[in-house]
C-alpha cells in the first residue's frame, strides 16, 4: 500500500515540477511578407497556435525534451525543424517556401490561349466560346484573339500570316483531317464539332510542342470531356432546325446520343440572301459518345459522329453575264475517335488513342463533276514520366495514314500518304519560377520519303506573383498539300522557324499579354496547279523555293472586375507580312494576311432577367486581292472591315424544364463588307466577293428535359 | 510486487481516461469557440487547432471532419477566389482522411457536398455543371445513410434558396425542404456531445426570411 502512495506522490511531484518551454517568433515567406494564419505546433501534441495578422506566435508547452516543431501554411511547404523544449524561451523565426503547385509555379505558355476549368492561369472559360460572336462556334471565338486574321470568305484558322492549311485541329491528342463541313466558293463552313463537347482548348498561335508536327503556323487542341455530370435529356429548337439528345450516367461510365436535322430553306425565305440558292443547306447529323472510368485514374472514351449535307447554288458567270453556273455538293462524313488515358508508375501518364475518318466530297459545277474521297486514320501514343520536383519527361510516337481519291470526270488522282513522327520533350522546373520545355520532334514522310528532325523550345521565367516573361523557338516542318503530292513526289518538307517573345500578367480577374514574333518561311512549295483564277500570270514550276517571312505583335487586354457585372476582352494584332508561294510571281503579302486586326469582345449579366449579353467588335483594315489589271502583283487593297454583331442567352424555365433561348444578330450596323473581288477571265468584269447576307439571324432554344435547376 | 502492479495499473487507466479527457476538453473548448468566428481568420485558427487535435490523434476521424469544416466555413468569407480554393484543396484531404477512418458516414458525406457547393459559388457560371451534380449526389448519400441527418437537406434548401427563381429556384421552392431540416434537427439526438450539431440557427433564420416574405 505504501508503495502504491509513494509512486503516485513521486508521480504527481514530478509532474508539478515538469518545466514549460515557450516558443514564439514570427511566420514569413521568401519576401518577408508575414503569413497569417500558418499552424504552428509540436508535432504529435495538440499544443500549438495560429499565426497572428502580422505573423508572429507564441505559445507553450509541457512537454520536454527533443520536440519537432511543425508550421502548415495552405499553399506553402510544411516545415519541420527540431526544437529542445529545456524550459528556456524560444524565439524562432520561420521562412515559408512556396508549394510547388499550379498556383505557386511558372506556367509554360509562350504562343498559346488556353481555355479550360483546370489550370490556373487560362485566359478563357469554356463558356466564353458559348457565349462569343454569333454562331457559338469555336473558330469564331478563336477569331476575336489577336493572331487571328478575320476572313470572312472561306473557312479554317490563318493564323500569323499563315494559310489555312497551315493550322490544325486536334481533338485529344489526334489530328482531325477535316475540322470543318465541306467547302463551298465564297462561303465559310462552319466547325463541325460542338464546343459542347470539349472541357479545354488550347489554341497555339506559334511555338507549339513536340508533341504536334505538320502545321506551319497553329494548332487548335480541343480536349472532350469526361464523363457526363448527370443523366439528362435534351431537345434543341432552331430556326434552322431542330435537334435532341440523351445523356445517360452511370456511377463509372455514361453514354452520350444526340443527332440533329436541318433546312434553311425557310430560314432564307425570311433572311434576304444575297447567295442565290437553289437548294438551300439541308443536313443531318449525329453523335454518340460512350465514356469509363477504368480503375482508380483512368478513362476510356470513344466518340463518333456522322454528317450529311446537300446544297446547290448559282453564281453569276462572270465571262457571259446571260449565263448561271451551277454549283452542286453533295457531302458525307464519318469520325470516330478512341482513347485511353490513365496514371502509371504512380506518377505518370500513359495516352493511347485511335481516330479514323471518312469523308465524300461530291461537287457538280455544271456539268463537271468532281469528287474527293479521303479515308483517315491516325494512331498516337504518349507516356509521361515525372522526373524531380514538378519536371517531367514526355515521349511518344504517331502515325497517319491518308487514302485521297479525287477525280475531275473521268479522271482519277491517288494519294496514299503515310506520315509518322517520334517526339521527346522534357519540361525542366529549375526553380519555382524559371522553366523550360525542349523537345525534338522527328517526322518521316512516306510520299516525298524524307526525315526532319525538328528542335523546340520554350522558357518561362517569372517575375512576381502574377507575371511571366516567355521565350520560344521552334522549328515547324510540313509535307506539301494534296494538289501539289498528286503532280509530284520530288518535294521537300516546307518549313517555317518561329521565335516568339511574350510578357503576361495573369491577376485573379484582369489579364494582359503582348507577343512579338518573328516566323521565317523556307522552302515553300511552289507550282502553278491551277490557272483559274490567275489566268494571266506565268506558269511557275515546281520546287520548293519558295520563301517568306511574317512578323508582328499581338496584344490582348482582358477585365472582369472594373464593370460590374460585366466582362470583356480587346485584341489588336499588328501583321507583316511577304511571301512568294505556290503560283506567285514576286515575293507579295498574300490574301489572308492584313496589317491592322481589332476586335472587342463583351458580356454582360443581367440577374432580374437571367441573361447574359454579348456584344464583338471587329475591325481590319482591307486586305490584298488579286487584280489581273494591276501589274502588281497583289497590288490592291479591299476596304475595311467592321462588324458589330450582338447576342443574349437566356436562362430560363419552360413548363418547368431548365431552358437556354440564344438568340444573335451578325453585322448589325449592316456594313457591307467586302473580301475581295473575282473577275472574268479577260479581267474587264468584276464582282465583289460578300457575305451570304448582309445581316444575318439566330435563334434556338436548348431545353434540359425533366431538369428544374441546374442544382 | 503485486501491489506496484495494481499501481501501475491504476496510474494507466487514470492517465487514459485523462489523454480521453483532454481530447473531449480539446473538442469542445474549439467547438464553443467556432460560435464565435466571424472572419476568415477567426475559422482558420480553429481549423488549425482541429488540425492539431487530428494529427496528434491521427485515428480519430471527428478531428479530420472539424477542420474540413472550418475551412470550407472560411472559404464561404474569404473575399479572394484564389483562397477559397486552396481552403478547399485542403478541406477535400482532410475529409478523405475522416472517410478512410470512418466510411459511410453520413456527417462525412454531408461536408463533401459542402466542398462541391462551395467550388460552384467561387466561379458558378463555369462550375454548376460539373460540382452542382456532385454536391447532389453527395447529399444524397448523406440522407440515403441516415435519413434523421438534418444537415443536408438544409445546405440543399439553402443552394435552392440562392438559385434563381428562372432556374427552378428561390424561397418559394427552399420553404418546404428548409421546412423538413428544421423538423429534423427538432427530433435529433447527436450520439455524444462531440458530433456535429450545427446548422439549426441558419434554417430557423432562414424559414423566418421566407415567411416574412424576403
Amino acid at each position: 500500500m505504501k508503495s502504491i502512495f509513494t509512486a503516485l506522490f513521486l508521480f504527481t511531484f514530478v509532474t508539478a515540477v515538469m518545466s514549460q518551454t515557450k516558443l514564439s517568433g514570427k511566420i514569413t515567406d521568401k519576401e518577408k511578407q508575414p503569413l497569417p494564419g500558418a499552424n504552428i505546433y509540436l508535432k504529435d501534441t495538440y499544443d500549438g497556435i495560429s499565426s497572428e495578422s502580422d505573423g508572429s506566435f507564441s505559445f507553450t508547452t509541457d512537454e520536454e525534451g527533443e520536440g519537432i516543431l511543425v508550421v502548415s501554411f495552405v499553399g506553402y511547404k510544411t516545415h519541420s525543424q527540431n526544437v529542445k523544449l529545456d524550459g528556456k524561451s524560444k524565439f524562432i523565426e520561420i521562412v515559408l517556401e512556396e508549394e510547388s503547385t499550379e498556383l505557386g509555379t511558372v506556367v509554360i505558355s509562350a504562343g498559346s490561349f488556353e481555355a479550360s476549368d483546370e489550370n490556373k492561369a487560362v485566359i478563357l472559360r469554356p463558356l466564353d466560346i458559348l457565349t462569343t460572336g454569333a454562331d457559338a462556334d469555336i473558330y469564331s471565338t478563336l477569331e476575336t484573339l489577336p493572331g487571328t486574321q478575320q476572313i470572312g470568305e472561306t473557312e479554317g484558322l490563318f493564323v500569323r500570316g499563315g494559310s489555312a492549311s497551315e493550322a490544325k485541329t486536334i481533338i485529344d491528342e489526334m489530328v482531325v483531317q477535316n475540322p470543318f463541313y465541306s467547302s463551298v466558293p465564297d462561303i465559310p463552313a462552319r466547325g463541325r464539332f460542338s464546343p459542347m463537347l470539349f472541357k479545354g482548348t488550347v489554341f497555339s498561335t506559334g511555338g507549339y510542342s513536340a508533341q504536334y508536327g505538320q502545321a506551319l503556323s497553329s494548332i487548335l487542341v480541343l480536349k472532350s470531356q469526361d464523363l457526363a455530370p448527370r443523366t439528362q435529356t435534351s431537345i434543341n429548337l432552331m430556326a434552322l432546325g431542330f435537334g435532341g439528345s440523351h445523356v445517360q450516367r452511370w456511377e463509372n461510365s455514361s453514354l452520350a446520343f444526340e443527332g440533329g436535322y436541318y433546312n434553311l430553306g425557310p430560314y432564307f425565305q425570311i433572311q434576304k440572301q444575297r447567295t442565290d440558292w437553289e437548294q438551300a443547306p439541308i443536313g443531318i447529323e449525329g453523335s454518340a459518345s460512350y465514356r469509363q472510368k477504368v480503375a482508380e485514374n483512368g478513362m476510356f472514351k470513344v466518340f463518333s459522329s456522322y454528317s450529311f449535307g446537300d446544297l446547290s447554288l448559282r453564281m453569276q458567270n462572270l465571262d457571259n453575264a446571260a449565263q448561271k453556273d451551277f454549283f452542286a455538293q453533295k457531302s458525307n462524313n464519318f469520325f470516330i475517335n478512341t482513347n485511353y488515358r490513365d496514371i502509371i508508375f504512380g506518377d505518370g501518364t500513359f495516352f493511347a488513342g485511335y481516330s479514323f475518318s471518312v469523308d465524300k466530297v461530291k461537287n457538280d459545277i455544271n456539268k463537271d463533276r468532281v469528287k474527293r474521297d479521303d479515308i483517315f486514320q491516325t494512331g498516337k501514343i504518349t507516356i509521361t514520366k515525372n522526373l524531380f520536383a514538378n519536371s517531367f519527361i514526355t515521349l511518344g510516337g504517331e502515325i497517319q495514314n491518308l487514302n485521297a481519291k479525287t477525280g475531275f470526270n473521268d479522271l482519277e488522282g491517288k494519294l496514299n500518304e503515310t506520315y509518322s513522327a517520334g517526339y521527346l520533350e522534357a519540361d525542366v522546373f529549375f526553380t519555382n519560377d524559371f522553366a523550360a520545355r525542349i523537345g525534338l520532334r522527328a517526322e518521316h514522310s512516306k510520299s516525298i520519303d524524307r526525315i526532319n528532325v525538328a528542335p523546340r523550345i520554350s522558357l518561362a521565367y517569372r517575375l512576381g506573383i502574377y507575371d511571366q516573361l516567355n521565350f520560344a523557338y521552334g522549328e515547324f516542318y510540313q509535307t506539301p498539300g494534296q494538289d501539289y503530292l498528286l503532280i509530284s513526289k520530288e518535294f521537300n518538307y516546307e518549313k517555317a522557324t518561329h521565335y516568339i517573345l511574350n510578357y503576361q500578367y495573369i491577376g485573379d480577374s484582369r489579364t494582359f499579354r503582348i507577343e512579338a514574333y518573328y516566323k521565317d518561311y523556307d522552302k515553300l512549295a511552289k507550282g502553278t496547279v491551277y490557272t483559274y483564277p490567275y489566268f494571266n500570270l506565268p506558269q511557275v514550276s515546281f520546287s520548293n523555293n519558295g520563301n517568306g517571312y511574317a512578323k508582328g505583335i499581338d496584344v490582348f487586354w482582358r477585365d472582369r472586375e472594373t464593370i460590374d457585372l460585366t466582362e470583356y476582352w480587346i485584341s489588336y494584332s499588328y501583321l507583316d507580312t511577304k511571301r512568294d508561294f505556290r503560283n506567285y510571281p514576286v515575293l507579295a503579302a498574300p490574301t489572308f494576311s492584313t496589317p491592322h486586326t481589332f476586335s472587342v469582345v463583351a458580356k454582360h449579366w443581367v440577374q432580374e432577367i437571367t441573361t447574359y449579353f454579348g456584344l464583338t467588335y471587329s475591325f481590319a483594315t482591307g486586305r490584298p486581292y488579286f487584280n489581273p489589271n494591276n501589274p502588281e502583283f497583289l497590288g490592291d487593297r479591299a476596304k475595311s472591315f467592321y462588324n458589330l454583331s450582338l447576342n443574349a442567352s437566356i436562362l430560363t424555365n419552360v413548363f418547368g424544364n431548365f431552358a437556354v433561348i440564344f438568340c444573335s444578330i451578325d453585322n448589325i450596323l449592316g456594313v457591307n463588307n467586302i473580301y475581295g473581288y473575282n473577275y472574268s477571265s479577260d479581267g474587264k468584269v468584276r464582282e465583289a466577293i460578300v457575305s451570304p447576307a448582309l445581316r444575318s439571324a439566330f435563334i434556338g432554344m436548348f431545353i434540359s428535359l425533366g431538369e428544374t435547376n441546374p442544382y | 510486487m503485486k501491489t506496484l502492479l495494481s499501481a501501475v495499473l491504476i496510474l494507466t487507466f487514470v492517465i487514459g481516461t485523462y489523454a480521453d479527457d483532454k481530447y473531449e476538453k480539446a473538442v469542445k473548448k474549439n467547438l464553443d469557440k467556432m460560435d464565435t468566428c466571424k472572419t476568415a481568420a477567426d475559422y482558420i485558427s480553429i481549423a488549425n487547432a482541429f488540425e492539431r487535435i487530428a494529427l496528434a490523434e491521427s485515428n480519430k476521424w471527428l478531428p479530420f471532419y472539424y477542420t474540413s469544416l472550418n475551412l470550407v466555413l472560411a472559404s464561404y468569407i474569404d473575399s479572394s477566389n484564389t483562397q477559397k480554393d486552396m481552403y478547399l484543396d485542403k478541406a477535400i484531404e482532410f475529409i478523405h482522411t475522416a472517410d478512410s477512418l470512418e466510411p459511410n458516414n453520413s456527417e462525412i458525406y454531408t461536408i463533401k457536398g459542402m466542398i462541391s457547393q462551395s467550388r460552384m459559388q467561387v466561379d458558378p457560371m463555369s462550375r454548376w455543371q460539373k460540382y452542382g451534380a456532385d454536391a447532389t449526389m453527395n447529399f444524397n448519400k448523406a440522407v440515403e445513410i441516415d435519413s434523421l441527418n438534418p444537415r443536408p437537406e438544409y445546405l440543399i434548401g439553402i443552394g435552392v434558396y440562392y438559385t434563381p427563381k428562372q432556374f427552378g429556384g428561390g424561397p418559394e421552392k427552399a420553404k418546404p425542404i428548409l421546412e423538413k431540416s428544421l423538423y429534423k434537427y427538432e427530433q435529433f439526438v447527436p450520439a455524444n456531445d462531440l458530433m456535429p450539431i450545427w446548422g439549426k440557427e441558419t434554417v430557423e433564420r432562414l424559414l423566418k426570411q421566407i415567411n416574412e416574405g424576403k
